[in-house]
């Protein structure tokens, strides 16, 4: 009987396994010369380049200094360093000699030409979601605009057996709903854009929605906000720590411009997703997005200038001739109000950002404000064209620690951050990839 | 290379990205009305305006600027008769006037935000800016004249 | 030969603008090529925009060495004053002008570069417009008498019909301008005994003296434009940035390692500077292409030295602890004269005594442009140091020294000063710079100290410790006082030979004493002030706005209002009760005439403009009263100051509301200048009373930049009103007099509010808890 059963377990097994093999197993496509990629018409090529830049894919594969999607950018994750591939059209070294065919199945399917399974680290769990046409256009916009360049990507840091790309494939059959985006019904034509933007090419819960330990997004929890390359992208989702609600015309205008008035700029790795890629989007799009992710925040439209936290920071933030009794009030005074003081709620602006309702300083977790300060925001991310300027050099841990904590108390109003100082020497001496 | 606009002008360096923002406009491009007072980010002598921003050159690395537009006191007005300028002649401000070009790029950039400052906001921002001459009464008097002086303007058209 | 303003290039095709200075000297360098003159011209007037003087057109007359007038009718009256920030050029020519009978809008200064001629090249001590009063009126008359005469010979007049005023000399219908005359040829010279002897205008007569014009140097300085030493920069000259010893002397470097700092684009080298002069012993200079990569490389660059263990353990408790031991060693210091100084029996058969002592902390000058200077060997075989200074004759022959040349082989160019408050007195940071320059075979070295450096090494102010004691009959009246005062003497250490003997025969440093000797009359009277050498051995003290009034005057005005309530009297009316102007207090002509009456009456009217003891003031707010005269017995501005503040009971933090300060100083050469003056010094008082002071730690001074060392900022200056008495008498100091009355009236303010004392500077939040707690 045990014997039986055994080998009924045994076959069931070698069954599953066969199966998992199947499902598992992918195999290589037939590569194409240049000559052999079909015509691309004007329009479809635009479209790429506007979607390549919505998926900011020359972000994570262009290393710094590096040539335009060249790959060997590290991408630093619990389990190693994965380096992002050359999809520039280099026939030996990039993907010069795939077809669309191929592209579509990495975009969709997470599997390359040679049939090997790509690292999630590459979100082909969102691509997935786009249409055949956007999908090609990229290619179409890859093939044609972006210069070819040899460069061997780096195999990547992980350790046996996670860097087994075969047991990729039993990832994604726990994690991954293939397909292409399917619109709710009971949404408006704007949200399904949005939802369909955001979910699929601009990935955005890759970095929002929190990861399980073995590197999968956590469906249940999508938005509610993660930890990025020691940055924290904060919550999508009513959860948001906000002093003002992000409302669907918020997320439109940050998404644009990389300044919400009320709210804060793209700073980090925020930077380059609206910098180099999202602002790329016609505006129905990112009013779209903004439509989605609005009904996520369920922020109202309302006078953003009357928020009780806004007011209560404008309040906190007049000068004080008693500053000098706190370290970091006095700091503040000195370093900072030049640029952050506001008279009233109506001169908030994004060049005159107020901190109290920043969302760097109502977050759980200080990193965000802290990076700031340590390496301030350049002119090519944030705001756009302006700067803030970089106190690592000026301020020790602890003048930092207590301006941080200053802020938290003072103008955000909420609980203090614990082991600010110590913080701040653990992300000082943090070399992130940004 | 490390490429931006100054005072309009379009400028190539080939210097150290990390160089502070203001060795680079003293040395590298030769306009010394921009000063080093504390080296970081405290006294606002070294203040100019980035994307018409009054930012503290000293402690903003250049590669922070590339492709901006930057102003230093020098670009404030061709002629010097930019309207805070003139108060501040008028008032007879500067003693020693090594703080006074950050000061009157703060004070620029104030005004254009808040077009009538009460005393708490000439003393909000402009705290910010160390003058060890102390002309600080002065400094505010000028501010609230200047203000006044081009609202007047801006209503007279 | 061809005037060298022509070929100045406007704009360099990047734009980048060579400055005035650095063109004019590499031209000059280049002299004997293009057949200028070798000795480059130099100097620097700061209402030009590239900062060049004027050179005479026209022809030319000299009366005096301190002006010429040229074929134009222009005046460029020289200056050998620093300019920095009091408008000294402007109140000097203006002194001249009047008295010559110039027109204003003819004028022109120049900063001049050091020469024998020019005498003692200094600025401090509140002295310029007092030395220049007599100097520049007797220059002006001459110019005018010779005018006058020239005009008489040519128009056969009576000398005595003839009027020189407003650029204009006139004879009935005749008239000329002065270039007129210059070009038809004056010859007419003085001597010195001519000049002393040449009558001046009275002083109804005088028009531009007391009027309101703007300062020549100010437009400039709202476009960027002024020159400063840290501006300066001439053609093939390196950057430099010091690394400090850990000791101010002492400590001697015994290796270099610059392995990390090669890394460093632009970096050069790392020099360890031998200084025979002494000035400035142990320093390495760290070379390269560019400022950024020296200060970059310094902070890589590891130095190891022989340390001075001695230097390198004394904090601000020992040298206050050395301070006591000084002042109650009876036999240690020098007596000042004071008239009747024997005290001692007085005090012994006194029927009351009080005596109370006060310290301050160090405080650092914190001049907002940090010490630099940029020097080179010219191809005449002179060096040539480019770079702020306040005194030229002080620093020339450390500098001779230190390169090991004659002193007709070094000479010092005029810049502006971004901020001297005395720091620039003390020309050390000099000699380095010349001795890097030096090692590098005459090359032009730019050394720019980096802000943190230049506190460690700053010539603070030294802590200082006085203690006073009064002595009272049955009746309450005042029969002697005793002073003792110490502190690291500045003059001692730098200019010992500018120290006078005291009346027991030892030397003195006044700007170590100066406050002390007050005007008061308390009977018998002995002043007593220690040097402390631990404080000399550590540090370079300093002269710092206010020297030694600043912080006596905090001990005797505190010390005057606690005797007055020791015995019951109102704190105002005890102090016009001693106000005798009786015997030495009584003044003299020209420089104190009136005496202690003139700062009684200073003190009646502060008093009355506070509205001291007449307002209804909220609780835990008072006004205190302070009157100082500065900066010395030879010449004193007659000060009474007002304060009033409310003292937070929770948190100890003084609000000071509003300051008063009435000053005498006899004739107001410039309105504007002498209100600025009063009110920043005024200021300068505040920050050392409540806000800024750093202590000694290992040797060195603890806080050295803004994140730790927090002078006065826009927010913590009150509003102040003061008030000028008018007076004809010469003009005296107003650089630094307003200052000695603050700390003072602050303290004892702030006894009247909450009725605890203050004895130390600065007096911190904390400190008034404290004293609150203690109290009960």
């Amino acid at each position: 009987m045990l014997r039986s059963t055994l080998s009924a377990l045994a076959i069931a097994g070698v069954l599953a396994a066969g199966g998992f093999g199947l499902y598992a197993y992918h195999g290589a496509l037939p590569a194409i010369t240049a000559a052999e990629r079909p015509q691309f018409a004007p329009e479809v090529i635009e479209q790429g380049r506007i979607l390549a830049s919505a998926g900011y894919c020359a972000t994570c594969h262009t290393a710094a200094g590096g040539a335009p999607f060249a790959g060997n950018y590290p991408i630093v994750t619990a389990f190693g360093t994965i380096y992002a591939s050359n999809i520039t059209p280099d026939p030996k070294t990039g993907i010069g000699s795939w077809s669309p065919e191929a592209f579509r199945r990495a975009m969709h399917e997470g599997v390359d030409a040679k049939g090997r399974h790509l690292f999630p680290a590459f979100p082909f769990d969102h691509f997935t979601k786009m249409t055949d046409a956007d999908v090609d256009a990229i290619y179409a916009y890859i093939m044609t605009s972006v210069a070819p360049v040899e460069e061997e990507t780096k195999a990547p840091g992980l350790p046996f057996p996670l860097n087994q790309r075969i047991l990729q494939a039993g990832w994604k059959l726990l994690f991954v709903d293939f397909g292409r985006y399917v619109p709710d019904e009971t949404r408006s034509e704007d949200w399904n854009r949005g939802a369909y933007l955001a979910q699929g090419v601009a990935h955005c819960g890759a970095c929002h929605t929190p990861r399980n330990p073995v590197g999968a997004e956590i469906k249940s929890e999508a938005y509610a906000g993660a930890t990025i390359d020691s940055w924290t992208a904060p919550a999508l989702t009513a959860a948001n720590p906000s002093g003002v609600p992000w409302t669907a015309a918020d997320f439109t205008a940050y998404l644009k411009t990389g300044a919400g008035v009320y709210h804060g700029v793209a700073a980090g790795p925020m930077g380059p997703v609206v910098h180099a890629g999202l602002r790329e989007l016609p505006d129905a799009d990112l009013a779209a997005i903004g439509v989605y992710l609005g009904a996520e925040t369920g922020g109202e439209t309302g006078a953003p200038e009357t928020a009780p936290a806004l007011t209560a920071s404008i309040a906190a933030g007049q000068p004080d001739p008693a500053y000098r009794l706190d370290q970091g009030a006095r700091l503040y005074a000195s370093a900072c109000a030049s640029c952050h003081y506001n008279a009233s709620p109506a001169s908030v602006s994004a060049a005159r950002p107020d901190l109290g309702i920043n969302s760097a300083t109502r977050l759980d977790d200080p990193s965000n404000l802290i990076h700031v300060i340590l390496d301030g925001v350049a002119a090519n991310e944030g705001a756009g064209g302006t700067v803030m300027p970089a106190f690592r050099g000026a301020l020790s841990d602890d003048e930092i620690a207590a301006i941080a904590a200053y802020l938290r108390a003072d103008r955000a109003g909420l609980a203090p951050w614990p082991e600010l100082a110590a913080k701040v020497a653990a992300l000082r001496a943090t070399v992130t990839t940004h | 290379m490390i490429e931006f606009k100054i005072n309009g002008r379009a400028v190539s360096l080939d210097i150290d990205p990390e160089t502070p923002l203001m060795w680079a406009i003293r040395d590298d491009i030769g306009l010394t009305g921009t000063k080093y007072g504390c080296g970081i980010g405290l006294c606002g002598a070294c203040t100019v305006h980035v994307g018409g921003r009054p930012t503290r050159s000293c402690i903003t690395p250049v590669k922070d600027v590339i492709g901006a537009e930057i102003t230093t006191i020098e670009g404030l007005s061709p002629t010097g008769e930019h309207p805070v300028q003139k108060v501040w002649r008028d008032l007879q401000v500067p003693q020693c006037g090594y703080c006074q070009s950050g000061q009157i790029m703060t004070a620029a950039a104030l005004i254009k935000d808040i077009p009538e400052p009460t005393d708490a906001d000439i003393d909000a921002v402009m705290t910010g800016n160390v003058c060890r001459c102390m002309t600080y009464n002065r400094i505010r008097d000028a501010v609230r004249t200047a203000a006044a002086a081009m609202k007047e303007e801006a209503t007279n058209g | 030969m061809a005037d060298p303003r022509s070929l100045m290039p406007k704009r360099a095709p990047d734009g980048a603008r060579l400055s005035r200075r650095g063109f004019l000297v590499s031209m000059c360098a280049a002299g004997a090529v293009f057949g200028f003159p070798k000795a480059p011209l130099a100097a620097m007037d700061p209402g030009a925009a590239d900062g060049l003087p004027i050179e005479a057109a026209g022809g030319k007359f000299e009366p005096a060495i301190w002006y010429w007038i040229d074929g134009e009718g222009r005046v460029n009256v020289n200056i050998i004053r620093a300019e920095m920030g009091q408008h000294v050029g402007t109140a000097i020519a203006r002194i001249l002008a009047d008295e010559l009978g110039a027109a204003w809008e003819d004028v022109h200064i120049t900063h001049v570069d050091t020469d024998p001629k020019w005498g003692l090249m200094v600025t401090g001590g509140s002295w310029s417009v007092w030395q220049s009063w007599p100097l520049y009126r007797q220059a002006g008359a001459a110019g005018r008498v010779a005018l006058a005469q020239k005009a008489a010979e040519l128009w056969g007049v009576d000398v005595a019909a003839v009027t020189v005023e407003n650029g204009e000399v006139r004879a009935g219908a005749r008239v000329a301008g002065f270039g007129e005359l210059v070009r038809a040829g004056i010859t007419q010279s003085f001597t010195e005994e001519e000049l002393k002897a040449l009558p001046l205008k009275a002083h109804a007569e005088l028009k531009l003296i007391g009027k309101e014009l703007a300062a020549l140097d100010i437009r400039a300085k709202t476009t960027g434009e002024t020159i400063y030493g840290i501006d300066a920069k001439i053609e093939g000259m390196v950057h430099a940035t010091p690394i400090l010893p850990p000791t101010r002397y002492g400590s001697t470097i015994t290796a270099i390692d610059d392995s990390a700092a090669k890394a460093v684009k632009g970096y050069l080298e790392t020099l360890a500077l031998d200084d025979p002069s002494g000035t400035a012993p142990g320093w390495a200079m760290v070379i390269a292409e560019s400022q950024w990569a020296a200060m970059k490389a310094a902070g890589l660059v590891k130095v190891s030295y022989a340390l001075n263990e001695a230097a390198a353990g004394v904090d601000e408790a020992a040298i206050q602890a050395e301070n006591l031991r000084l002042v109650e060693d009876e036999a240690a210091g020098a007596l000042l004269e004071s008239g009747n100084s024997d005290v001692a029996p007085v005090f012994a058969g006194a029927a009351d005594t009080f005596e109370a002592s006060y310290t301050t902390q160090t405080v650092l000058h914190f001049q907002l442009e940090p010490l630099n200077a940029l020097v080179f060997l010219g191809e005449d075989g002179v060096w040539q140091v480019h770079t702020g200074n306040q005194w030229q004759s002080l620093c020339l022959p450390w500098i001779q020294t230190a390169l090991g040349v004659a002193e007709d082989k070094v000479v010092m160019r005029s810049y502006m000063l971004g901020g001297g408050f005395g720091r620039r007195l003390n020309g050390d940071y000099i000699v380095p710079a010349a001795l890097a320059s030096k090692a590098l075979g005459g090359k032009p070295v730019k050394m720019v100290m980096r802000r943190e450096d230049d506190s460690a090494f700053d010539s603070v102010r030294s802590p200082s410790l006085s203690k006073l004691r009064m002595a009272f009959d049955g009746d309450k009246k005042v029969i002697a006082m005793e002073t003792a005062v110490a502190s690291g003497w500045p003059t001692k250490v730098m200019v010992p030979g500018f120290m006078p003997k005291g009346t027991n025969g030892e030397a003195y440093d006044p700007f170590a004493s100066d406050g002390a000797d007050h005007w008061y009359e308390t009977g018998a009277q002995r002043v007593r002030a220690i040097s402390n050498e631990l404080a000399e051995a550590t540090f370079r003290p300093g002269w710092l706005r206010s020297v030694s009034p600043g912080w006596i005057n905090f001990a005797v005005e505190s010390f005057m209002d606690e005797a007055a309530r020791h015995i019951g009297a109102d704190p105002l009316a005890f102090r016009l009760g001693q106000f005798t102007a009786e015997g030495r207090n009584a003044g003299s002509a020209p420089d104190a005439v009136g005496g202690a009456r003139r700062q009684a009456a200073v003190l009646a009217r502060v008093a009355e403009l506070s509205g001291y003891g007449k307002t209804d003031l909220p609780a835990d707010t008072a006004i205190g009263l302070a009157t100082t005269y500065g900066q010395s017995r030879s010449m004193p501005t007659w000060v009474g100051g007002a304060a009033q503040v409310r003292v937070d009971r929770a948190t100890g933090r003084v609000d000071l509301q509003k300051l008063w300060i009435v000053v005498d100083c006899g004739t107001v050469v410039d309105p504007n200048g002498a209100h600025a003056q009063v009110e920043g010094g005024a200021l300068w008082g505040v920050s050392m009373a409540l806000y800024e002071g750093t202590e000694f730690a290992q040797g060195l001074p603890r806080d050295r930049n803004l994140d730790d060392y927090t002078p006065l900022r826009m927010i913590d200056s009150p509003p102040i009103e003061i008030e000028f008495v008018p007076s004809t008498e010469v003009p005296t100091g107003l650089g630094e007099p307003g200052t000695t009355v603050v700390a003072p009236a602050i303290a004892n303010a702030i006894f009247a509010a909450v009725g605890v004392r203050m004895r130390h500077l600065p007096i911190t939040p904390a400190a008034v808890l404290a004293a609150l707690k203690a109290q009960g």
